[in-house]
Parts: C-alpha cells; structure tokens; sequence
C-alpha cells in the first residue's frame, strides 16, 4: 500500500510530461495513460469511499488525514487530466488557424474521435463567425490570414519545387519553377509559403 | 541601342510593371542583381529572379516566362549574342542588357527599340560604324524591282507596242542593256569589296573578348541616382569590381580610377549614417591591402604559399622557394609560432604590424605588386572582412556542386551569403575556399614537378586526364590555369614563355565524355584581352570539331573529348 501510495499522480504528470516534450505539432492522443489515470482516480475513489463508509461506522479519527491526502491526490489527477485535454484542445484549435479547415491525414491519425468532432465544431464556429465580420463588405473575410500583422506587403520568395504557373488576382500570370526567386505580394502567395512551395527569404 | 539616362530610360520605364530578371553565373552578376532587386523592393515591383547558365539555360529561361513578362533585365548576360535572332521574342516585350562581357553583339548595339544595353556609349571602344557593316536593303529592294521592271519593259516590248516608241525603244534598250550589265557587275564588285571589308571590320571588332564596367558598379550607380543608395548597396558594388579585379577582368590602371570613384561614395555614405551602435553599425573603410588569399582568416604561411602572386615570384612550391619564405618571415620579425597559426590568434602587436612589414620588404622580395588599394567591410565586434575575401568565399560556394546541389542551389546560397544575415554561410564559403587554393596549389606544384605543361610553339597547352572534384567548373580551372601559367613561367628559361598564352582542359562528364577548355591571356598581357573565344571558334570550323561554346565567356568552351587532341592541332597551325 505505501508504495503504491508514493505512486499517486505520477502516471497524470507523465503524461503532461510527454504532450510537453514531444516535438511533433501533436502527439498521438495517449489513450493507454489516460485510462490509467482514470483507473487511478477510481481506485483512490473506492478506498476513500470505504474507509469513509468505517469511519461513519467507527467514528475513528484518526483516519482523517490519510482521507485528505487521498483526496487531494485525487483533485490532482483530475487537474492533470483536464490540463491534458485542454492543452490539446489548444493544439488543435492552433491547427485551424494554421493548415485551414482540412486536417493533413498525418496529423488527423493522431486524434481520437471527440477531438476531430472537437475540431469540426470549432471550424464551423469559426467560419460563422468570419462570414459575420465580413457582413458589411458583403464578403467573409478570411482571418487565418495575416496571423502576425505583416511587416511589407510584399515578400520575397524562393520556390521550392515545379509548381507551374500561378495567376495573381491582377491577372499577372508568374511561372513558378524551382530555384527561382520572386516578389510577389503577401496575401496570395501565403498559402503556398505554408503548404511548403515557396519559401520566404528573410 | 544605349541608355546612358538610366534613371529616366530604364528605371522610370520599369516602375509598375513585371520584370523578369535573368542573372548569369558570376560574383558581379550576383551583385548586381542584388542591388537591383533592392531597388524593385522599394518600389514594390514584383519580379522574378532566374539564375542561368550558357546560352541555353538563357534561351529556356525566357521560354519558361514568354508572354507572362514584357521587360526583361539581362544582367551580365545576353550582350554579346543577338538576342532578338536568338529568342524570337514577340513585339512588345523589351530587353535591358546590362552585361560587362565585350565586345557587344553589333546587332544589340543598333536595335532601335527591343534591346536597351545600359551604359555609355562613348565609353565603347571601336563599334564598327552602321553603314560598313548593315547594307541597306531596301536599296537592293529598288534595284531588284528595277529589274524585274526592265523584264516587264522587255515583255512589254517584244508584245504589241505602241508604234511610236517602236523605233527608240530597242535602240535605247541595247545600250542601256549593256550600261544595265555593266552597272551590276559593278555593283556586284563594290558589294564583294564591302562584304569583305565588313568581314575585316567585324573580326577585328570581334577578334578580342574583354569585358566592361563592372555590372553591380553601373547598377549601383543608379541606386545613387535615385538617392536610393546605402551601405549594403555599395559594399555588393565593391565586390562585383573586386571580382573584375581578382579575376583579371579589368586592367589595374581603370581599377585604381574606378577606386577613386567609389572611396567618394564610401566618405559620403558614411557621414549620411550616423549609426553609432557598433553592433548593428556596418563601416567601410579604404586601404592598401596585400594580395594574400584569405589571410585574416588563415595562417600567413599558408595563405603566402597559396597566393598566385606572392607564391609565383617566390617558387613557393621549390624547396628552395620555402626556404626564401622562411627568410622573409625572419626579416619581418614574424616568429613561425606566430606565422602558424591562424591570422587572428596572432600576437596583436603583430598583426597591426603586419602590413607595413610584408610592404617594408616588399621591394626587396621581388612582390612590389602584392599592395593594392581595397575596401574592407567592418561591422559588430569581431567581423571584418577584406572585399577580396567576399570574392573567394562566393567564388567556392558558387563551384561546390555537390550530388544534392545543383548549380541553381549553389548560386542562391552564393546570392544568400552576401547578405550581413548569413554569416554562417559566409564562413562555410571561407572554408570551402581555403580547401579550393590548397587544391590548386597542389595541383600547381605536382604539374609542374612532373613537367605537364607543354609548349605547342604559340602556347602552352596542359591536360588534366581524370575528373577532379574541384578543377571540372569553370572558374576553378581558370584560377588553376592562372597559377599554373604564371607557376610555368616562373620557372622556365625560355624568353619568350611570358608572352605565350595557356589553354587548359578538365574532363567535365566522364559518362558523356565530354572536356572543359579554358584560354588564358599571357602573363605579359595586362589588359584583359582574351583572343581564345575567337580562335576557339575558327579552329572548331577549320578541324570540323563539334564545339559547344555555350558560357558567355567565350574562352571557356567545351567538347568531346575524343575531338580535344584534333582541335589542339588545328588550333596549333592557326595560331602559328
């Protein structure tokens, strides 16, 4: 019992740990270590409850503090729990602003089935919501854009691979072809800057 | 046609609209067009920056973007060919060519409105004049039409006539007949005798290549003109006319007037920007510097032995040469700790004594040539860096073509490294530069151990057999054609061997089989006058070699390399 006792929490705070430490944009949701923790809080549950249920019995005191500290190990998994969850729903909420409403297959492998539902929710609100800002132009106005206001509005840009030709809103048409270098302006070219295309030259 | 008004003829006609700029493979290019693209920045033009190689890598770069742009900037590129015969370009797209290499295409020169050559044209030596070398046309038109006329008379004539001109028509037609044949005899002579006569004009005009103003130094004059000019600006100028000066691509005499020039907009600058944060501020001062590679950033033995001209006029290479330089160290006081280790660890004391020691004993070592005026750029606390070290580093990042890095990745990590941004890359480009000269010195001093430069009467000729890492790009076997030729001369007894021009050649593919051939000037020849590009050419013709003579140098030039043997006899009886 008292090395079990030492254990309290420990599995809740290796999870913060890893979702922390991870490098990737999101780790795959820890299924296994979320039940154990749920396992845990239950565990710890069940004694208190028993004890509790001899102590209105016995009226023995002396099992107060023991109680308490239960307890409290308890409210602790549980903060780690929802910090867990909260932290990855930040994560994906991120992600949104990012990749834009499509989740890449790769990073949807590692969310379970609340958090994609999470994620579509969140699209949607946030898609209503850009069509009510954009209400008075008459056009939705597309907030993933500019996340940092921009510094100019044009960049300078390195193409990365063979993308072909490109039009521009003026109807300029740009060639784009690997190892080139052009100026264009920021609002349109953004996209193929984060889908990897083009690369911005500081 | 010239624009002399860049501000007006070029840049104004360039505002608001898309340009397309195509950028040859060398350090003045690069700079150039950096300079330019800082310009368009400022305007918010939008451009596209293609870096290209040789004529066809020109010819696909402006397929790729035809009909999409209507001007188009050539910068150290495209003067010397007829671009409009070679791009087919349609009506209304316009050139810029802003190009050093010489002697322009006579074709660019008199466009009337397609291509623009920036610069001066009294600055132009020798253009042939328009009447001796375009015939007028049109007046063939009329005498054909003429002719075509007088048949038409005949027919005429032989048909139903009127009766009245019956009797004097024949007549007058007999003797204007024979007048008629006469004249076009004539006419046909005097057309032979201009046509050979323009044939003389133009080989004399075409016969040298030598190069111009330094592109990045017309470009960044018109930066200045613009008030748009700063720090940055000129310093990539300096390295564009550096490069001209390092790769013997201007004479010493227009470089020193060139100097003056720029030591004025260096004051001038400098008293604009008032930035006293020694972090961020960036200082470019004047001075006499030695013509040592890389030395504040190497040791001084090393960077002595791998200079061209100190290691030449010492025979570094020799036993005896080493012992020479041991002597001059001895003389100037430098302890060999010291003059082993690298540059910047050295004693303090020393350093700043460094250059009045190296010149103190200059004269008397037989290196009076190793002080030349340079700038050198200075910013944050510890860099600090001679033009000439910009130029090396550029140079070996621009030739380390690897499997995973093409050409293209090389020229824009080159183009990177010029800006204060990238020190990293800067550094690399030093390492990879001081790997380079030990190699051609290695190289230098095996060859001439084994006596492989050989004389073919009117030149020197040396053959590098197997593919070599560093010697099989262009630039790096002209650095290494350079040492060696003075290296030859050096140490050969003939006395006409400083006269004698050096061709050298590099297997390129060992899967095609194809060579790379590089002439060099005399070591005598100060101006850079290089004849090979013609002479390459005629021998191609006389030997029925197939020659790809595709780099806007004409002295580089490549073939097969069962053909080179061929070629060097026919290039041998032409030149004798």
């Amino acid at each position: 019992m008292s090395g079990q006792t030492k254990l309290f929490g420990d599995k809740a705070f290796d999870l913060l740990k890893e979702l922390e430490r991870s490098s990737q944009t999101i780790p795959a949701f820890d299924d296994d270590g979320v039940r154990q923790v749920l396992e845990e809080i239950k565990a710890i549950f069940e004694e208190n409850v028993a004890q509790a249920s001899s102590y209105n019995a016995s009226g023995d005191r002396s099992l107060w503090p023991l109680l308490n500290f239960r307890h409290a190990a308890l409210q602790r998994n549980k903060r780690c729990l929802l910090a867990y969850l909260y932290e990855r729903c930040k994560r994906i909420k991120a992600l949104r602003w990012e990749f834009g409403p499509i989740i890449p297959g790769d990073i949807k492998q590692s969310l379970c089935e609340p958090e994609v539902h999470f994620f579509n929710n969140y699209s949607k609100s946030l898609a209503a919501y850009m069509c009510s800002a954009g209400y008075n132009q008459g056009l939705p106005i597309d907030l993933t854009n500019n996340l940092r206001p921009p510094k100019s509005l044009y960049i300078e840009v390195r193409c990365m691979e063979d993308y072909g030709k490109f039009e521009l809103d003026d109807g300029e048409v740009i060639h784009l072809k690997k190892n080139s270098q052009h100026y264009l302006p920021r609002a349109q070219v953004e996209s193929l800057v984060r889908q990897g295309i083009l690369h911005h030259i500081a | 046609m010239f624009v002399q008004d860049l501000r007006n003829d070029f840049y104004r006609q360039l505002v608001g609209k898309r340009i397309l700029i195509v950028v040859n493979y060398d350090i003045d290019a690069i700079c150039a067009s950096r300079i330019l693209q800082a310009l368009f920045k400022y305007d918010h033009m939008l451009y596209t920056v293609v870096p290209i190689m040789g004529v066809t890598g020109l010819k696909r770069a402006y397929g790729e973007h035809q009909g999409d742009v209507k001007f188009v900037v050539l910068v150290n590129c495209g003067g010397c060919v007829d671009i409009v015969e070679l791009l087919q370009p349609a009506e209304d797209v316009t050139f810029f060519i802003c190009d050093s290499h010489r002697p322009l295409d006579v074709c660019n020169i008199y466009s009337d409105r397609q291509v623009c050559i920036l610069g001066d044209a009294s600055l132009e030596e020798n253009i042939p004049a328009f009447e001796t070398i375009f015939y007028d046309s049109e007046g063939e038109e009329d005498d054909e039409e003429g002719e075509s006329s007088d048949q038409e008379q005949q027919n005429n004539d032989s048909g139903a006539g009127e009766s009245d001109q019956e009797d004097q028509a024949p007549r007058g037609h007999k003797l204007s007949r024979l007048e008629r044949h006469e004249q076009r005899i004539l006419k046909q002579r005097a057309r032979r005798q201009w046509e050979s006569e323009r044939d003389r004009i133009m080989f004399e005009y075409t016969q040298f290549s030598y190069y111009g103003r330094s592109a990045a130094l017309l470009v960044f004059e018109l930066a200045w003109k613009l008030s748009k000019d700063n720090m940055d600006l000129l310093w990539w100028a300096i390295v564009g006319i550096t490069e001209q000066l390092l790769l013997g691509k201007i004479e010493s005499g227009s470089y020193t007037l060139e100097l003056e020039q720029i030591q004025s907009h260096v004051s001038r600058l400098t008293n604009k920007t008032n930035d006293q944060n020694t972090m961020s501020a960036s200082k470019i001062c004047f001075e006499n510097d030695l013509h040592l590679v890389l030395y504040r950033h190497w040791p001084v033995t090393e960077s002595m032995r791998y200079s061209r001209y100190a290691s030449c006029q010492l025979k570094l290479w020799t036993l005896r040469g080493e012992k020479r330089l041991h002597e001059l160290l001895l003389e100037m006081g430098l302890p060999l700790v010291h003059a082993r280790q690298t540059y910047g660890a050295m004693d303090l004391v020393l350093r700043k004594e460094f250059y009045s020691m190296v010149e103190r004993l200059a004269e008397k070592y037989d290196i009076p040539d190793i002080v030349y005026g340079t700038f050198t750029l200075s910013y944050g606390y510890r860099s600090r860096y001679a033009a000439a070290d910009y130029v090396y580093a550029l140079l070996a990042i621009m030739e380390s073509v690897k499997k995973h890095k093409t050409p293209e990745d090389c020229f824009l990590e080159a183009s990177d490294a010029l800006s204060r941004q990238h020190k990293h890359l800067l550094s690399a480009g030093i390492d990879q530069a001081k790997l380079l000269h030990a190699a051609v010195f290695r190289q230098v001093q095996s060859s001439l151990e084994a006596r492989q430069v050989h004389s073919a009467g009117s030149f020197f000729y040396y053959v590098l057999q197997e593919e070599h890492a560093f010697f099989s790009y262009p630039y790096a076997l002209g650095l290494l054609a350079r040492f060696l030729l003075r290296g030859h001369v050096a140490t050969s007894r003939a006395r006409q061997a400083p006269d004698l021009p050096l061709i050298a050649s590099c297997p390129l593919d060992a899967a095609q089989g194809m060579c790379l051939l590089v002439g060099i000037a005399p070591v005598r020849e100060d101006s850079p006058r290089n004849f090979f590009g013609k002479a390459f050419e005629q021998a191609a013709q006389k030997s029925g070699v197939a020659l790809l003579q595709d780099f806007f140098e004409p002295a580089v030039v490549q073939l097969r390399q069962s053909d080179l043997t061929r070629f060097l006899d026919a290039l041998t009886v032409l030149l004798t």
